[in-house]
């Protein structure tokens, strides 16, 4: 055994030497186990969201790939974005988006969420998903077929199989960036429920460009968070 | 066909008024233009003698270059089966008018929506606030005036445009299958 301990394992991402000689081995295996497991949340924002229904159901079958509908975000590893997002949604979506637990993957599905589609020209649409969240792959089309739905899961399966597909951390090391660009069009007192300064603290994924000016803004009025009340009618 | 008795009790009410102006488009539609101090007379009238009991609708018009909004009040017989749509044209500047919400309950939505797309402020109506645009700062987005385009181009980002898709496509063994040259012959 003492030979084997002299085998330096080094994690890819943080570069931090490990003890366990199978170390890398189980990471491999934990990535493999999650590309056949995930829980998608469907965000149906626009008309895209027609196509999912044969490809979740027999006829194209998400399933035999290992996923599978969710319905609430907090149990959700994908979510999936189909079509417009308005301004007003986007909110939503931001909020769905950082109750996800870690790690979580988002697909944009249409052309309205790649560069807004038809609506390029509506005051009310947001054009670039990619600014206000990190966004896995989009899906390109209007609208794309089932097939072009399951090809781009199991691009993203193949991602995460080889540890490629890692944009969520970017949410945490680059949140100036996009908290910067969320206040831009929700203005300045612009606040969510999640603490995410907090987390990134947390899960050590804090980067040079956590905070900045627009997460200084954020703290300058942010009101601490309190539960709600219980209550019996 | 319009029933010739009640056709007859509408006669009687725009003679009953100064200031109204109406044709009939079709055995079904009735176009009437009216001052917009005789409209919720008018409007009145029409509930009370002669069955127009529904306001399907306000619609908003703004014509810009004479510098005068139009309102279309929608309202529908369920009795004679008929539209008959009120026309009236307010001055846009500083646009102001009357709210029907009395004689009409649906007219609160109406009016709601109207305020938000053209500024057009209803005196009476119940809910004067924010509809659906509850995010939007800007100046009312229906107007003529406002340009959709130049307020998209310098708020908004656009993605690059990557030439090279189509070749990372085939490198990885997909690609076009059937040209659009090809199937437009």
């Amino acid at each position: 055994m003492s030979d084997l301990k002299q085998i330096p394992v080094v994690a890819k991402e943080t570069g931090k030497e490990r003890t366990n000689p199978l170390a890398n081995v189980f990471d491999e295996l934990i990535r493999f186990a999650q590309a056949r497991s995930m829980f998608m949340l469907h965000y149906c924002t626009g008309c895209g969201a027609i196509e999912l229904p044969p490809a979740m159901t027999s006829r194209f079958d998400m399933e035999r790939l290992g996923i599978q509908p969710m319905v609430t975000p907090r149990q959700a590893d994908i979510l999936l974005i189909t079509g417009y997002v308005s301004i007003k949604t986007l909110k939503r979506i931001i909020l769905t988006y950082e109750q996800m637990p870690s790690p979580k993957y988002v697909i944009g599905i249409c052309s309205c969420t790649v560069n807004g589609g038809m609506y390029w020209q509506s005051y009310a649409t947001a054009k670039k998903l990619n600014e206000y969240l990190p966004v896995d792959l989009y899906i390109a089309g209007c609208m794309p077929r089932p097939e072009a739905v399951i090809e781009g899961l199991r691009l993203l399966m193949d991602n995460i199989k080889s540890g490629k597909s890692e944009p969520w951390k970017d949410y945490y090391q680059r949140y100036d960036y996009y908290l910067g660009n969320q206040q831009h069009l929700f203005g300045d007192d612009w606040q969510t429920p999640t603490d995410i300064i907090g987390e990134a603290e947390h899960f050590g994924l804090m980067g040079p460009e956590t905070e900045g000016e627009h997460t200084r803004l954020l703290q300058q009025h942010q009101q601490p968070l309190e539960p709600h009340k219980m209550r019996l009618k | 066909m319009m029933d010739q008795e009640l056709d007859r009790t509408l006669v009687s009410i725009f003679n009953e008024m100064e200031k109204v102006d109406y044709q009939q488009k079709s055995p079904r539609r009735l176009r009437v233009d009216v001052a917009p101090e005789a409209l919720p007379g008018l409007l009145e009238l029409l509930k009370g003698k002669a069955s127009y009991v529904h306001l399907s609708a306000i619609s908003c018009v703004d014509w810009i270059e004479e510098e005068e909004f139009e309102l279309v009040y929608h309202v529908w017989s369920y009795e004679v089966n008929s539209l008959v749509s009120a026309h009236t044209r307010i001055p846009r500047e500083g646009a102001c008018y009357l709210s029907v919400y009395d004689l009409y309950k649906p007219a609160g939505f109406f009016e709601r929506d109207i305020y938000e797309m053209y500024g057009v402020y209803f005196e009476g109506s119940p809910h004067m606030e924010k509809f659906i645009l509850t995010e939007w700062n800007g100046p009312p987005p229906m107007l003529k005036d406002f340009d959709a385009e130049a307020y998209v181009q310098d708020t908004f980002n656009w993605q690059d445009y990557q030439p090279d898709w189509l070749k990372d496509l085939e490198e990885a063994g997909g690609g076009v299958e059937i040209r659009p040259e090809d199937v437009r012959r």
